[in-house]
């Protein structure tokens, strides 16, 4: 079979021990694979839709935008378990006297990068579904890496920062970022706390590009859904890729996301 | 299954997880955990750290006395290997993937594979190696208050000269029992970590053994005693053992073995008291190390029907590497001198005899620790037969 070529936005050192671990891990299914690294996004998406790579692991903001740009002929291969159903905390500061998101009017509200679908994007959106004006909340921007879209966390942390510096009276993070920090200490339980959170969505995915050969899709799927938690190898490859196991593709968990781009025209 | 804990107003990021964490690790997979909880902002938080870890979350509802009812579903992870869950018994093999995990530990399934490679109980015994160790901490001495060194008597510079190549002689022997078992400490796994801590003491023993030899040996200058060729390469064919219990064999059943009538006899004939004294302390130190290497060797015969052809392979090809060889002069001069206590030609002829004595007591005494080992009559006097001339 012809190799399979993937492009990976390169978001930090460790995505090529990543890949090159999963490199091995196909190659020892029988399935050959090679990647290809991007330094953002958009130049990942455009390679996928001009056939340049046959796959692309997309964030899920690069994930619509290469169904649209396709009209559909995108494949969707997988994803990882913790891919599925992620939501997104607005946090306060605790003496902001903040009890509502319609609260956040007015207020000093810390948001992650333009491109971050879980630190601005949908929770925006989601804000202004529950009637808050965003026109109305002072948003205090981190836009830090961006054309990552939001994968580096980095805009996460400099938003949770932000608030335990008093520099934001609210914030948003991810439900794994926010979990993460406080479960490990780093979050002051007692000054910053979670007011409510979006309504889940769905995060990363393996889109194929148009008109990818079934075997090769099919090898790939196989491979990837064959690696492990319970083997040493994969477990670390699995752990710096934030998963604990790769789950077929689903499409039901992108919709809010595709309504907050079709409003405020961002595609 | 279903447990429940009462966490009050605890949250994420104010302890809540040390009341459950703990609770959760120790469930089966399914087990179902009812969180109550006094605190609305659970309801937040409590979903997202189930979803980081993977346990599932099955909602929340308003109990009769007004908490919330969380309902926490334990997931896959983490997955815990009990293989190791015996504190007191050697389990008979150890899984790589254990690591470090103690004994009488759970070990977290999905650790990277250990270096450790004496992974079967019977390559590692013998299992009294904690008595061993415990023996060992016991009798650890010191060379600087444990030894009469103001005792020094002045010596012709013959007789000097042959217990300062004697004692450099032994250290040179002792260099080779601290490197040859240091080799195999990080192969055994933490399951069987007494016999790691027998050999440690070992070790200790040795560097301790080396001080007190060469502080004897120099303790009134003189000629610079000499370390020949056949030590030398009598020693280093111990370093060419990958096997732990082929080693053990060489160097503490045949080498220290014999080593301990050499200690024996420079005691007897010791003509100070810092002499004997060091003789006596390191005799002592030495019959652990035996002891083990007798125990160690004994059980693997038990175990292993082919171990007596290896161990004799071992055996031959040492002698066949250091074949021709005889005691080294400058060592077979020096415990003659010592026996003798003087040069005086009589006095010579008494110190050999006395030497020649000893070559067959250590000869004996190898064949009789070679029976308690386990070996036949006739295997023990072949093996007796082709150990090196140099003792160690």
């Amino acid at each position: 079979m012809k190799p399979i070529l993937l492009g990976a936005v390169a978001y930090d050192a460790k995505v090529v021990p990543i890949w090159e671990g999963i490199r091995e891990h196909f190659r020892e299914q029988g399935v050959p694979l090679d990647f290809a690294l991007f330094s953002n996004y958009e130049r990942q998406v455009d390679s996928l839709l001009k056939g340049h790579i046959d796959i692309a692991w997309n964030t899920p903001l690069a994930h619509v935008r290469a169904q649209k740009f396709s009209e559909g002929r995108t494949l969707s291969l997988g994803m990882r378990d913790s891919d599925r159903d992620f939501t997104a905390r607005i946090v306060v500061r605790t003496d902001a006297g903040i009890a509502s998101p319609k609260a956040l009017e007015g207020r000093r509200l810390a948001v992650g990068s333009h491109d971050s679908v879980q630190a601005r994007i949908l929770p925006l959106h989601w804000l202004h579904a529950q009637g808050v004006d965003i026109g109305k909340v002072n948003l205090v921007q981190f836009d830090s890496d961006l054309g990552k879209h939001g994968d580096t966390g980095r805009s996460e942390l400099e938003v949770l920062q932000a608030l335990a510096q008093g520099q934001a009276d609210a914030g948003i993070a991810g439900d794994l970022v926010w979990a993460q920090e406080t479960a490990a200490g780093r979050v002051d339980g007692s000054k910053i706390r979670s007011l409510t959170g979006t309504a889940p969505f769905d995060h990363c995915m393996f889109d194929g590009r148009p008109g990818l050969e079934a075997d090769r899709a099919d090898a790939f799927q196989k491979a990837l859904f064959a690696m492990k938690w319970e083997d040493p190898k994969h477990r670390r490859i699995l752990e710096m890729e934030g998963l604990r196991q790769w789950m077929p593709a689903r499409e039901s968990g992108y919709q809010d996301l595709i309504a907050a781009l079709d409003r405020t025209g961002e595609w | 299954m279903v447990g429940a804990v009462l966490t009050g107003k605890l949250n994420l990021g104010t302890g809540l997880l040390a009341r459950i964490r703990p609770l959760l690790d120790r469930m089966p997979e399914g087990a179902v955990l009812a969180v109550l909880s006094d605190n609305p902002e659970v309801r937040d938080d409590l979903p997202a750290w189930c979803r980081l870890e993977r346990h599932g979350y099955g909602g929340v509802e308003r109990d009769a006395q007004g908490l919330d009812r969380h309902l926490i579903v334990r997931g896959p992870h983490p997955r815990w290997n009990r293989s190791l869950e015996d504190l007191t018994n050697w389990p008979a093999r150890v899984e790589a993937s254990t690591g470090l995990a103690p004994r009488g530990a759970w070990a977290e399934t999905g650790s990277p594979a250990s270096p450790f490679s004496a992974l079967d109980r019977d390559q590692v015994s013998p299992e009294d190696g904690a008595r061993l160790y415990a023996q060992g901490a016991q009798s650890q001495w010191n060379v600087e208050t444990d030894i009469p060194w103001a005792r020094a008597a002045e010596l012709s510079p013959e007789l000097e000269s042959a217990v300062s190549q004697i004692f450099s002689f032994l250290a040179e022997n002792e260099l080779a029992a601290l490197y040859v078992p240091s080799r195999f400490i990080a192969r055994i796994p933490p399951a069987y970590v007494e016999t790691a801590q027998a050999l440690a003491l070992q070790l200790a023993d040795e560097a301790r053994h080396i001080e007190a030899f060469l502080r004897r040996a120099r303790l009134r200058g003189g000629p610079a005693p000499l370390s020949t060729v056949p030590t030398a390469a009598s020693l280093l064919t111990l370093f060419e053992s990958e096997d732990f219990t082929e080693s053990t064999f060489l160097l503490s059943v045949l080498g220290e073995g014999t080593f301990l009538d050499l200690l024996s006899f420079v005691e007897r004939h010791a003509p100070d008291p810092i002499t004997a004294e060091i003789a006596r302390r390191a005799k002592l130190d030495e019959t652990r190390h035996v002891h083990f290497g007798l125990a160690h060797v004994a059980r693997a015969l038990r175990s292993d029907s082919t171990l007596f052809s290896r161990l004799e392979a071992a055996v031959r090809r040492r002698a066949l590497a250091l074949s021709g060889a005889v005691v080294p002069g400058p060592v077979q001069d020096a415990l003659t001198v010592l026996a003798a206590g003087s040069t005086e030609p009589g006095a010579l002829a008494r110190g050999h005899d006395a030497f020649r004595s000893l070559l067959e007591v250590m000869r004996e005494n190898r064949v009789k620790r070679l029976r308690h080992a386990g070996f036949s009559d006739e295997q023990a006097a072949i093996l007796s037969d082709l150990h090196t001339p140099n003792f160690m």
